[in-house]
């Protein structure tokens, strides 16, 4: 008989690793056609990375992300950074690429403020305009402030900053610290259906919640919780790596079994738009923290459907049943 | 030997080895790089092309099978003016993130809309369950694949 249950998870993860320094730097310049330039050592892996550190610096520019020539991950060229891992690009490089965009920025205000008879602090960028606050009409198109910075003042408009999060060492004596600057924190939802008599797991749906800070770019988000899932959904119910005499015996898509678009059920995400003023423009991050608890709430959801505890992952048909016949067995022990 | 092949409507023609498979020809002897070599063993998806109406896993299929055939592979999809409406959507939706499986993905789900325009949620997920991804869960892909339908049929009806 199939039997429905749904099951819950929680987690928090945090951002960057700790331990080591983990820094980031960035240099933004703006050229005299209204563009900017990022020089990132970060890379692109699919995630949209560089899409977003683009729109990090558009707006700290005040341009659109079209506008931002990005360059990345080119150890000739780009500055020094710790890389694509530990769930860190949008903190800890966006953190780095806002500290250089603003310092392009500073300049450009410098050079605007006596053009538009204001102090520097009374500016601000919009709509590729350096603008008096509040009085779009007072404003100068910023490729002639670059222009008029480079060529007038002989101060071109670019910026080098770099970011190290910010951590507390741990005290030997309370063993109190603080590892990392920041958390995410995330609950997902899983609906399964369990066959009692194959022990076969059907996940039918999947509601992520995740606090990530507030979302640079809500669809790529989306996309990182959605693959995440489905890397939790091959950790709960399929992917096993087979060791014999230590080698590995399933060293194959034949016989190392990960979701496909049949094995993936209905997703439904939730952003939880929590800003965090030491990200960029609120921002924390959503890498790996998106595969954390898919794994433990279709366990959860298991043990509602059925009553068993799955303590060894994957949850495949065969250890299912065994944990079913197992429960059976020990209830007819206690009944007789 | 020689293989002649019909691809993206071009005609094609290369001396292979008989042991040739289809994306070999493909990607070495005609320099259609799109297809790419995942797994080599039927299992990934990311080599499939369309031979005379079927998709098929071209690293499992002999080049000299393909012989008088008409193959559509990912390069056939855009033209010079604009992307087919799938890369269109594909790229609207984010649905494609590494993008290794992209040209698998993407043939097989021309091939199913060539053979079924308005397709259900499960069809899409049942023509695309040869084709991995390790990325993005196939929820933008599939959306990405509906809404393409949807907008093919649109465009019939205004011709």
């Amino acid at each position: 008989m199939k039997k429905r249950g749904r099951g819950m998870a929680c987690m928090w993860y945090p951002i960057g690793f700790t331990v080591a320094a983990n820094p980031s730097a960035a240099t933004v310049k703006v050229n005299t056609d209204g563009t900017a330039t990022l020089l990132t050592g970060t890379v692109e892996t699919g995630q949209g990375a560089l899409t977003v550190l683009a729109q990090i610096a558009a707006e700290t520019l005040g341009l659109a992300t079209d506008d931002v020539h990005v360059v990345s991950g080119d150890t000739d060229v780009t500055p020094m950074d710790t890389g694509a891992i530990a769930s860190r690009t949008t903190y800890v490089t966006g953190n780095a690429i806002v500290r250089a965009a603003e310092k392009a920025r500073d300049i450009l205000f410098e050079a605007a403020a006596p053009l538009l008879n204001v102090k520097p602090e009374q500016l601000e960028v919009r709509d590729r305009r350096i603008q008096v606050l509040g009085f779009p009409a007072r404003s100068i198109a910023i490729d002639k402030v670059v222009h008029h910075s480079e060529t007038v003042l002989g101060n071109p408009a670019i910026g080098s900053a770099s970011y190290n999060p910010p951590t507390v060492d741990m005290d030997p004596e309370t063993g109190q610290g603080k590892p990392f600057n920041t958390y995410v924190y995330a609950t997902q939802i899983a609906d399964v259906e369990v066959d009692d008599e194959t022990g076969e797991v059907e996940i039918l749906k999947i509601v992520a919640v995740h606090d990530c800070g507030t979302p640079i770019n809500p669809m790529l988000v989306e996309g990182q919780i959605q693959g995440g899932i489905s890397m939790g959904v091959g950790f709960a119910l399929q992917e096993e790596i087979l060791f014999e005499e230590g080698r590995q015996i399933n060293p194959n898509l034949t016989n190392y079994i990960m979701p496909t678009s049949l094995d993936m059920p209905e997703i439904e995400v939730g952003l939880v738009d929590n800003y965090d003023p030491t990200g960029p423009f609120g921002a924390k991050g959503a890498g790996e923290p998106t595969a954390v608890p898919t794994a433990a709430c279709i366990m959860n959801a298991i043990y509602d459907a059925v009553g068993v505890r799955i303590t060894a992952l994957p949850a495949t048909a065969e250890r299912v049943l065994a944990a079913i016949n197992e429960k059976r067995a020990e209830d007819q022990a206690v009944a007789a | 030997m020689l293989v002649e092949l019909t691809v993206n409507g071009e005609s094609r023609s290369a001396n292979v080895p008989p042991e040739t498979t289809l994306l070999k020809m493909l990607r070495e002897h005609l320099d259609l790089t799109g297809a790419k070599l995942g797994c080599d063993v039927g299992d990934c998806g990311t080599c499939t092309v369309i031979v005379d109406g079927v998709s098929v896993n071209s690293c499992l299929m002999l080049a000299g099978r393909a012989d008088g055939c008409d193959v559509t592979t990912i390069e056939g999809l855009a033209t010079a003016d604009e992307l087919h409406p799938l890369q269109q959507k594909f790229e609207e939706h984010g649905a494609l993130q590494c993008g290794f499986c992209g040209p698998g993905m993407l043939i097989s789900a021309k091939n199913l809309l060539d053979n079924n325009p308005d397709p259900s949620v499960f069809e899409v997920r049942d023509a695309l369950a040869g084709n991995l991804c390790r990325c993005t869960g196939y929820t933008k892909i599939i959306e990405a694949v509906i809404e393409a339908g949807e907008m093919m049929g649109q465009e019939q009806a205004n011709v």
